[in-house]
Formats: structure tokens, C-alpha cells, sequence
């Protein structure tokens, strides 16, 4: 009993082995790769939050005379506008904006927006052009989260927002709506999804339609001027998708983008002449400030996503109606001017996206949001004439204020309040999160932040000094303290953005670096473990075969297969490369079939069910088809084609009712002809036929084509679902405690296997066809095709079978391309829209991130990845053709060992070369898009495997 | 079969001919049509069939063992069998299936039966066991199973990575399905041709060495 608990654990070590190598790698590439970020979902920001004491003086001072002259309620800092509009124009790259006089070459879409550089020219103290640069991913989801928390949004925000892209954490409309700002909202509806509770009043647009240039920008074009002439809204947003429509379908450089600009620029006309004409005193948008501003940039293919010049570098265009300010100091002003060819003095100034959260906040007067990290932009504090007012002064001493001192106070106080909110800020951060700041880097801050309280020391210092009336020299003094301590505080935040830059946009190449040596070690040891096994296998079961051929053959298509992935096209068409190379495996076993003779059904069975998978997965690969709304409306389009919608609905009702009863019918059949089976295969067979049934009550109680009573209804939908969960896993159960402790009489290895195979498979297989939903019992019975023609295929392949050898890598490799085309199939991708969601909720109604993660998780690997490993075994023991008189218990399970360890094996080379594509191309711009959500699906499948095979060497061997 | 029947100076002959006639189809296509393989696939899918089908037919039609046994229409019934099968296979590795497709599709699978398959109908008395022969035979021997063989494995491997840059993001009109399959069976049938006489000729070589 101990030596064969012994021999037993000799015989698996490898693969836990493997799966060690291989989590310590990954791990170590992803802790480098990708950038995590913990969101702080409880923490807001409010107004009854008090800054550190050398701000609250002034602060106070603020309220005080706030309350004396009525005008607006500031919460940590005064508020200098009273109503703001935001028109974001969606892929708004920088060169649209920005005079062509800046650029080297003038291309045919600049200089289009002709108002905003007519404004900025003439009006150049109230109107300003701005270079806004973006962090990257510069996806329009994440940089709305980025515009208003303020912060910097990685690929995976650990979070518990799942499915819906609420944000949860604390941001800029949370902020205004809490603080009684009434925020309209037109356009894009993705705002709606992020923001869904927050709006007063908005006209949501469909966004999802890529192909649509002008519903949402002709929708928002009829409620914004309109809106503009009312005075029910504080903050209005408007945002327009039709540029960056246009660029995804015709490009940048292309007739219907002008176009498009071309009708912004009239809109925009309209909306400053409407804004002008109620400027005037005490008119609604007296004190009004407008921007103008992209989320992100495009390449000229109208790609966005990753983090080149031209995605990252976005425009904003900001213009303050009322009375003009002053200009700001010299050194708080980044603008970059140039002469334009009439002579006039054309300039930009720069900003970082980043700053936007932190200075809407302060010139609302609102709390900024507790996870922004940005800074109060100078330029953009400056454009209110408010902030040049010398209200703080004490009016006994105005004459010996100026008003640049009066405005550097004045931001000074914002910027020692944003000082403070953020330096609280990444404190809770390093002190709750998962993977928080470094210690040298607390320290450093902690220093710094140090410095501007000294500085800031300093210079109230010189002002009380002033105040007391001493001399001009001092006066000019303090103007340099003051710009000393800006300088401080913006340091600090400076270097708050670059260390948050660098832990949440920048790669740790190192730590990559380690994880590609690790996994590559990881391979070799992998490969070494398959060699002795094969010469084992050959050693105790003689054999002269082509084992070479065979092994380059498969080595050949794994190699493509794995290269094919340094491509973005190869990934977006994945499941057609995977089924191609089956495709060519199919025909060559064919023509080998047909050389030896020995021609078959399965080889041409295998190439018609090549045909039913090209079939389907035709349509669904279209390079639009990133989107998982195009999916939608092209399911609407497939539906609308049947001219009589009845019998099509008849027919997608019966038909999976059909197919489940096949697949139950297959299984009965394939169970009565085993022998061995002992007590428990009436238990597991019938139990399992009896929650397929269960199933297809499920599914006809769920339709809606009939009407049942809702009671009835309710059953079905969740009760049913309920029972077969706990069936398939008291199954599951029972087969395991049987394994453990009962004793089977099956004098003959192989036998055994196959029975526990295919109770397992019975066991697992009910869950994941409720959860895979109508389209289920087909892709069962497809597979089940495609498997056994794989399985009738290896018998053929050796050619002078004078012995049983190794199993044919070939037709493990077949196997592996056979899963990945199912993964496809069954309709997923690899990316995070292509989830199916909705199977996360088969039997639920409430959500719970552990349970409905699962659901989801066994969803989408379920038929690529759970049944196939899980099935492997039938691979060594049902073709048992010439059976070798010296097949003993050592050689079956040195094959169950060798086919394990090539599957494994076959998948690890195919993640390894995910890794390697993922860090040669981690600047390219469809990383975030297309590359990192390939990485994980491949990474978090590939551990899947390495698991799913431990638990399998457990269980059969 | 497999005796040196076939001259060297026969075989090259009749692969230069072979390799002419597509290349005159295709200035044909150019200069007097102004259409090429992208402009306007199906017509010259259609002129590259008219010109090379009489070219192959006949000229291996010399190398017939059997007149009687194989008549033409034989000989056709084989090329519209091989256009099926070669379509098949197109469809097994992905090939679209639409309807707007279809004729390219068949236009397609005509010239690669014509490539591959059309030979042996037209040169050997048994047809059905050359076409074995020409895709089924490990090693061919002799000269006429050099003419045969390599030019129609050419084909069949050339269009197999001739789909390859189909699925590229690049957006040319040639990516489209059948064009670069296409040339790639044109090229990979020219490669066979020219790897043909160089075995013809590494064999006659070798026989007179022998003969020596």
C-alpha cells in the first residue's frame, strides 16, 4: 500500500512540477507586465474633510468672505465659475486643433476648426489652445474613468465593478452632484454606463455602432444650443463620436472626416455666439467657462488604445466668457509660440489629462475627487478673472497688493489644498491596496511634502511682514516666496505623478525579463520530462516507428500556430488559423490514409467537421467585430433574414431540445455497450440523462416565445439551473470519495480509465451545458465528432504497428488546435467584451462576485478547455488496435503520462510565444485592445490546463 | 512506367510552353483586357483557364499511353471532378462560402484541377490510378511522374501558403479570397516546373553516368 501510494506520487510529481514553473513565471511576468491598480471605492471626498493646518487658516478666510458676499458656496477653495461646459469631441488628435503653423507639413484635416483658432488668437488672454497629453490605454472608457477620478487607470483596476463598468471609485460627477451642481449630460451613452445614477437630465446616444458617423453628434447638435439658452444646469457635457467613427472606418485622412470636422467647426460657431450673447452682467452664462477637449488621440488608421504621440496627444480648447483676466506669471506659463504667416503671434500651452479632475474641482469649488492625483493647471486657474480679485487682501493694505500677488495667494491656497488631498491620497493607497508604494518612495514623498510646509512657513512669514507695511524690496520678496513655494508644492506633485506613472503606465522590464527566462526553463524541463518518457515508453513496449516524423509534423504546426501570434491579425483571426491547421492535418491523414490503403470514413468526417466550424466562425471574425455590440446587431441582421420568423423560431427552440436529447441518447448508448462498470454506472448515467432533461425543461420554461404563469416561469429560470449545479457536483463528489475509497474489481487498467473518463465527463458535462446556453448541445455533439475522428485517426497513423508505442503527438496536437477552435466557436474571444456575461446570471438573479465569476470562468473554458483535458485519456485507451501482449500497468500509464505532458506542453509553447509578442509589442497601440486581453485569456488558460492535468494525474492515474 | 520514355529536351519543352502560356495569359489580361487578378479576378481567372487548359491538354496529350481507353470527354469529366475536390478542400481550410463568391470559387477550382489533375486524364490510360499517383505516391520516378507530380504538389502547396496573408489587417484588394491563393498556386506550380527539369535532368545525368 505505501510503495504504491509511493509510485503513485512518483508518477505525478512532474506535473505539479510544471505547474509550480510555470505559475512562479507568469506571475513574475505579470507582476511586471500588467499594471494593477486597487481602487479606493470608499473613500469620497467631502466637504467636511479638513485640510492639514497650514491650509485650514486659509481656507477659512475664504469662507468667511465668502459668506459675506453671497456669492456661491466654495467648499475647500472658492469657486471661480459658476457654470461650465464641457464638448468633448471624441478621438480629438491634437493637429485638428492646433494652428498648421506648428506642424512640419500641412495635411488636409488641419486648420478645419477654424473658431477655436480664431479665438484663441484674438481673445488670447480668455482663450487658450491646450496640448493635453493622455495616459495611456487611450480607450474612451478609461480615459472618461481617468478624466474624472483624476487618476491613472490601469488595464485591470482591481475592483468590484464586474461586467458593468460603473465606476465606483470617487470622481468628478460624483463630486458635482453631491455638491448640488445640476449636470447635463448628451451623447455618447458609455457616460450612462459609467455613470448611470448621476445625471439630472441626459440624452444618451448609442455608441456601439462604429459604422454610424452622425446619429449621436446630430442627436447632441439638436439638444445642445437649445440647452445652452436654459438655466436648469450647472455642468453641461457633450459628447460627439463621429470623428472618431470616421477614423475607425475611412481614416484620418478622409473625405468624410473633413467633413465631420468641417460640421464641428459650425456647431462650435454656434455655441460660442450663443454663449457670447449671455455674458453680459448678470446673464446666465456671465461667468461661464467652455472647453473644448478630445479624450484621446488617433493614429492616422483611426487606431487608438496604446500609448504612441499621436494617440496620447489630444487637444483642449478652453475659453472663460466675462470679463478678461490677467496673463499668469512668466514661469507658471508652458505656452510654445510661433508666428503664424501674417505675422500673428500664435501659441499652445501644455497640459497633462491627468490635471483635468483636480482643476474643474477647484474652479467649481468643490472637493476634488479622493483618488486624483493632478494638479490645479496654472493656465487654466488663471482663465477667471475671479482669481486675480484681491479679496483676500486685507482692504486696508490693497494698494500693496498687486494683482499677480493677489493671484499667486490665491493659488497658492489651491494648490496646498490639492497638496494635501493627494498626499492623503496615496498614503490610504500604500497602506490598504495590494501592492502599495515602496518604502523609499513614502520616505521621499513624506520629504518633500515637508518641503512646501517650510516654504509655505516662509512665506506667510514675508506676507505678515508685508502687511506691516516694510519696504517695496520685501514686497517684490514675497512675490518670490511665494513663487517658491508654487514651485515646492508643484514639485511634490510632479513627483506624485511621475511615481504613480511610473507604477500604473510604466513596465517593470525586469521583472518580464525574469518571468520569459523563467518559463523558458520551465519549457525545457517540460521537454526533457516528455523525452524520458518517450524513450520509457519505448523501452518497456518495443517499437519501430516514424515517432520522428510524427514529432516533427506536430512541432511544425505548434510552431506556426505559436508564431502566428506575433501578428494582431493572426490573434483577431485565431480561431480560423487554429481551425486551418487542423484543417491541413486533416487533409494530409487523409492522403496518408489513402497511401496505406486503409482509406476511412474518419478522415473525411474530420474534414466535413472542419467544414461545419469554418462555417460559423466565418462570419463572426470581422475586424469590426472587436466591438461586442457589432455582434449584436449583426445576431439582429442573421434573425432578420428568415422571412417568416415564426418557423425560424420554432426551429432555434427545437432544435437544441433535439441535439440534448442526441447527446443523451449517444451517452446511454456508448454506457450499456462497457462492461466493468459496477454499481455506479446506473447512478451516473442515469443521473446525468436525468439533468439533461432537466436542461431542456429549463430551457423551455425560460423561453419566451410561450407564455407560462410566472410561478412556472420562475422555476424554470431558477430552480432548475440550481439543481443541476448541486447534481453535477454531488457527482463530482461521488466519483472522487469512490475513487479514494472503493476498490474497483476492473482487472484491466485501461478499462478502468475509461469508465472514470466517462463518468467524469457525464459529471462535469450538465453544468457546462446549461451554462453554455441553446447553442450547447451542438457544439457537444460537434466535438464529440471531431474527438472520436482524432481518436479513430491515431489508429491509423503508425504505419507497421508491430507494437503499441507512445501516443502520436500528432494527434495530441490535433487535439489542443481542436480545443482552441471550440473556444472560438462556442462564440468567444479573447478579449473582455467577448465574455458572455449573461451566463454568469443562468440561476441567479443577485450578484456575487466569487459565484458568478465561477459560473462565468466554467463558461467560457468549459468546452476548450475543462472537457478536453478532462478527455484526453479516451486518446490512449480507446484506440486499443493491435493491443501489445506486453502492455502492462507501467507502459498504459507512461502513455497517460506522455499524452498529459505533450498536451501540456503543446500549450505552454503557445503562451510562451504570447509572451514573447506581448513584450516586443508592448508598445504598440492595440496592446491594451488586443494583445494584453490575449495574454491574460492564454496565461489564465495555460494554469487552467496545468491544473485541470494534476488534478486529472490525481484522479485517472 | 517510370522508363525514360520522355526525352529531357521533351520535357522541357513542354515546361517551358506550360510556363509561357501563363505568363502570355497574363499580358493578355494586362494589355489587352487592362484587367489584372485584383481589378477583375473572374475574368482573368476565365482567360488564364482558356489559354492554359488547350496548352496542358494537348501538349501532355502526347504522352497518352492509351488514346482509346481515355477518351476527352473522359479527360473533362476528370477536370470537373478535380474542381470539386479542390474545392472541397478549399472549403475544409476556410475558404468563404457565400454566394458572391461562387463563381470565383469555381473559376478558382477549375484552374487548380487544371493544374493538379487534368494531366492525368489526359496522358494515362488508367485515370483514376495516375491521379493516385500524382498526389499519393511517395517518390515519383521515372520523367512523366517528375512532369506530373512536382508541378501539381507545387500547386496545391503554393495555394496553401498562398492564404496566408489573408487574414493580414493590411486591407489590399489582393488579401481577398481567391487573388493571392492564386498566385500563389501560379507561383508554386512554376517552382514545381522548374524543380521538375531540374530532377529530369539530375536523372538523365545519372542514367548516362550509368550507362557510361
Amino acid at each position: 500500500m505505501e510503495g504504491s501510494q509511493d509510485s503513485k506520487w512518483v508518477r505525478i510529481r512532474v506535473f505539479f512540477l510544471i505547474f509550480v514553473l510555470h505559475s512562479l513565471s507568469i506571475y513574475l511576468f505579470t507582476r511586471g507586465f500588467l499594471l494593477t491598480r486597487t481602487e479606493l471605492s470608499d473613500s469620497f471626498s467631502s466637504c467636511s474633510d479638513i485640510p492639514d493646518p497650514p491650509c485650514t487658516v486659509h481656507q477659512r478666510r475664504f469662507d468667511g468672505s465668502d459668506d459675506s458676499s453671497g456669492v456661491g458656496v466654495g467648499c475647500w477653495t472658492p469657486p471661480v465659475f459658476d457654470r461650465i461646459v464641457i464638448i468633448v469631441l471624441d478621438a480629438l488628435r491634437f493637429d485638428f486643433v492646433a494652428p498648421s503653423a506648428f506642424f512640419e507639413e500641412v495635411k488636409p484635416w488641419m486648420d478645419k476648426l477654424t473658431v477655436l483658432q480664431r479665438l484663441a488668437l484674438e481673445e488670447s488672454s480668455s482663450a487658450k489652445i491646450f496640448k493635453a497629453i493622455a495616459d495611456p490605454p487611450t480607450t474612451s472608457l478609461l480615459r472618461l474613468k481617468g478624466l474624472t477620478t483624476g487618476g491613472l487607470p490601469t488595464f485591470i483596476d482591481v475592483g468590484n465593478s464586474f461586467g458593468a463598468p460603473a465606476i465606483t471609485e470617487d470622481n468628478l460627477i460624483h463630486q458635482l452632484v453631491s455638491n448640488g451642481k445640476r449636470v447635463l449630460m448628451m451623447g455618447d451613452d458609455t457616460w450612462l454606463q459609467v455613470f448611470p445614477h448621476h445625471f439630472q437630465e441626459s440624452y444618451p446616444f448609442p455608441s456601439f455602432n462604429v459604422k454610424d458617423l452622425h446619429v449621436v453628434d446630430d442627436g447632441v447638435m439638436k439638444h445642445l444650443i437649445p440647452s445652452l439658452y436654459k438655466d436648469d444646469w450647472d455642468v453641461l457635457i457633450a459628447h460627439f463620436l463621429g470623428v472618431d467613427h470616421a477614423g475607425h472606418i475611412f481614416g484620418v485622412d478622409s473625405t468624410p472626416m473633413i467633413e465631420k470636422l468641417e460640421q464641428y467647426n459650425n456647431v462650435l460657431e454656434k455655441v460660442v455666439e450663443a454663449l457670447k450673447n449671455q455674458s453680459g452682467p448678470r446673464q446666465p452664462h456671465e461667468n461661464t467657462l467652455l472647453f473644448v477637449m478630445g479624450d484621446h488621440g488617433q493614429t492616422l488608421n483611426g487606431d487608438h488604445g496604446g500609448g504612441t504621440a499621436e494617440e496620447v496627444e489630444t487637444s483642449l480648447f478652453a475659453m472663460s466668457f466675462g470679463s478678461p483676466p490677467d496673463s499668469v506669471p512668466p514661469n507658471l506659463d508652458s505656452r510654445t509660440c510661433k508666428f503664424g504667416p501674417d505675422g500673428e503671434k500664435m501659441c499652445f500651452s501644455s497640459m497633462q489629462q491627468l490635471d483635468f479632475a483636480a482643476t474643474i474641482s477647484a474652479l467649481l469649488g468643490i472637493p476634488s475627487p479622493f483618488g486624483s492625483i493632478g494638479r490645479v493647471n496654472p493656465e487654466l486657474y488663471a482663465l477667471s478673472a475671479k482669481t486675480w480679485n484681491i479679496q483676500n487682501c486685507d482692504a486696508a493694505n490693497c494698494k500693496a497688493c498687486s494683482n499677480l500677488e493677489a493671484w499667486m495667494t490665491n493659488y497658492m491656497n489651491v494648490l496646498c489644498i490639492n497638496c494635501w488631498q493627494v498626499k492623503r491620497y496615496i498614503d490610504l493607497y500604500s497602506a490598504t491596496s495590494v501592492i502599495g508604494f515602496s518604502k523609499e518612495d513614502m520616505l521621499h514623498l513624506a520629504d518633500v511634502y515637508g518641503q512646501i510646509h517650510s516654504s509655505r512657513s516662509n512665506a506667510i512669514n514675508a506676507m505678515s511682514l508685508d502687511e506691516d507695511g516694510v519696504p517695496e524690496e520685501i514686497h517684490n520678496n514675497s512675490v518670490y516666496v511665494l513663487q517658491q513655494k508654487i514651485d515646492a508644492s508643484s514639485n511634490f506633485l510632479a513627483y506624485i505623478a511621475e511615481i504613480a506613472r511610473l507604477k500604473w503606465t510604466e513596465f517593470d522590464l525586469k521583472l518580464m525579463g525574469a518571468g520569459l527566462c523563467m518559463f523558458f526553463v520551465s519549457l525545457l524541463v517540460h521537454f526533457l520530462f516528455i523525452i524520458r518518457v518517450v524513450r520509457l515508453c519505448k523501452f518497456s513496449c518495443t517499437s519501430i516507428w516514424n515517432f520522428r516524423w510524427s514529432c516533427m509534423a506536430s512541432f511544425l504546426l505548434v510552431a506556426t500556430r505559436a508564431s502566428s501570434f506575433l501578428s494582431n491579425s493572426y490573434i483577431l483571426e485565431e480561431g480560423k488559423v487554429a481551425s486551418f491547421l487542423l484543417a491541413t492535418t486533416g487533409i494530409l491523414s487523409f492522403r496518408g490514409s489513402v497511401i496505406n490503403g486503409k482509406f476511412t470514413i474518419e478522415t473525411l468526417l474530420l474534414l466535413l467537421f472542419n467544414i461545419i466550424l469554418g462555417c460559423s466562425m466565418d462570419d463572426r471574425f470581422s475586424k469590426q467585430a472587436i466591438g461586442s455590440a457589432y455582434m449584436s446587431a449583426f445576431n439582429i441582421s442573421i434573425s432578420g433574414i428568415n422571412i417568416s420568423h415564426f418557423i425560424w423560431t420554432v426551429f432555434s427552440e427545437i432544435s437544441p431540445l433535439l441535439f440534448l436529447s442526441m447527446s443523451a441518447l449517444l451517452l446511454y448508448r456508448c454506457t450499456s455497450g462497457m462492461s466493468h462498470w459496477g454499481g455506479y454506472r446506473s447512478l451516473f448515467v442515469n443521473g446525468t440523462i436525468v439533468s439533461y432533461v432537466l436542461i431542456g425543461v429549463h430551457w423551455i420554461l425560460e423561453s419566451n416565445s410561450m407564455n407560462f404563469p410566472e410561478g412556472l416561469h420562475y422555476f424554470g429560470r431558477i430552480f432548475i439551473p440550481l439543481v443541476i449545479y448541486a447534481s453535477g457536483c454531488g457527482l463530482l463528489l461521488m466519483l472522487v470519495i469512490t475513487q479514494i475509497f472503493v476498490k474497483k474489481g476492473v482487472a484491466d487498467q485501461a478499462e478502468g480509465v475509461v469508465i472514470d473518463t466517462v463518468a467524469m465527463l457525464s459529471a462535469c458535462s450538465p453544468i457546462i451545458l446549461v451554462l453554455s446556453g441553446r447553442q450547447g448541445p451542438f457544439v457537444a455533439l460537434i466535438s464529440i465528432l471531431g474527438v472520436w475522428c482524432i481518436i479513430r485517426l491515431s489508429n491509423v497513423a503508425p504505419k507497421d504497428s508491430t507494437g503499441v508505442h507512445g501516443v502520436d503527438p500528432v494527434s495530441v496536437t490535433q487535439w489542443s488546435l481542436l480545443a482552441a477552435c471550440l473556444f472560438f466557436y462556442t462564440g468567444h474571444r479573447c478579449s473582455f467584451d467577448g465574455l458572455r456575461f449573461g451566463a454568469a446570471f443562468i440561476g441567479f438573479d443577485e450578484f456575487n462576485l466569487i459565484r458568478q465569476g465561477t459560473l462565468l470562468f466554467i463558461e467560457t473554458f468549459g468546452f476548450s478547455h475543462i472537457i478536453p483535458i478532462l478527455s484526453l485519456p479516451f486518446l490512449v485507451t480507446l484506440p486499443r488496435q493491435v493491443s501489445c501482449k506486453t502492455d502492462t500497468k507501467g507502459g498504459f500509464f507512461l502513455k497517460l503520462a506522455q499524452v498529459f505532458l505533450t498536451y501540456g506542453f503543446i500549450t505552454a509553447i503557445t503562451t510562451a510565444f504570447t509572451m514573447v509578442c506581448v513584450t516586443i509589442q508592448r508598445r504598440h497601440l492595440m496592446v491594451w485592445g488586443l494583445f494584453a486581453p490575449k495574454f491574460l485569456f492564454d496565461v489564465v488558460g495555460l494554469i487552467l490546463i496545468d491544473v485541470l492535468i494534476c488534478l486529472a494525474s490525481l484522479f485517472y492515474m | 512506367m517510370g522508363e525514360t520514355d520522355i526525352s529531357v529536351w521533351k520535357a522541357s519543352a513542354t515546361h517551358i510552353i506550360c510556363g509561357l502560356g501563363l505568363f502570355v495569359a497574363f499580358r493578355i489580361a494586362r494589355d489587352v483586357h487592362g484587367s489584372n487578378l485584383v481589378s477583375d479576378t473572374v475574368q482573368t481567372l476565365r482567360l488564364l483557364l482558356v489559354v492554359e487548359a488547350p496548352l496542358i491538354i494537348g501538349i501532355y496529350g502526347f504522352f497518352r499511353r492509351d488514346p482509346q481507353h481515355c477518351s476527352w470527354m473522359n479527360c473533362m469529366g476528370f477536370g470537373v471532378s478535380g474542381a470539386l475536390v479542390n474545392a472541397f478542400g478549399a472549403v475544409v481550410l476556410g475558404a468563404p462560402i457565400r454566394i458572391q463568391y461562387l463563381t470565383r470559387t469555381l473559376y478558382w477550382s477549375l484552374l487548380m484541377s487544371l493544374f493538379t489533375i487534368l494531366f492525368c486524364g489526359s496522358c494515362i490510360s488508367t485515370c483514376f490510378a495516375m491521379w493516385l499517383i500524382v498526389f499519393f505516391v511517395e517518390r515519383p520516378r521515372g520523367v512523366l511522374e517528375y512532369m506530373i507530380c512536382l508541378p501539381a504538389h507545387g500547386a496545391v502547396i503554393g495555394a496553401w501558403f498562398g492564404a496566408w496573408p489573408m487574414p493580414l489587417d493590411w486591407e489590399r484588394p489582393w488579401q481577398e479570397w481567391p487573388i493571392c491563393v492564386t498566385y500563389g498556386a501560379v507561383v508554386g506550380y512554376s517552382l514545381g516546373m522548374l524543380a521538375s527539369l531540374v530532377c529530369t535532368f539530375v536523372q538523365n545525368r545519372r542514367q548516362h553516368v550509368k550507362g557510361d
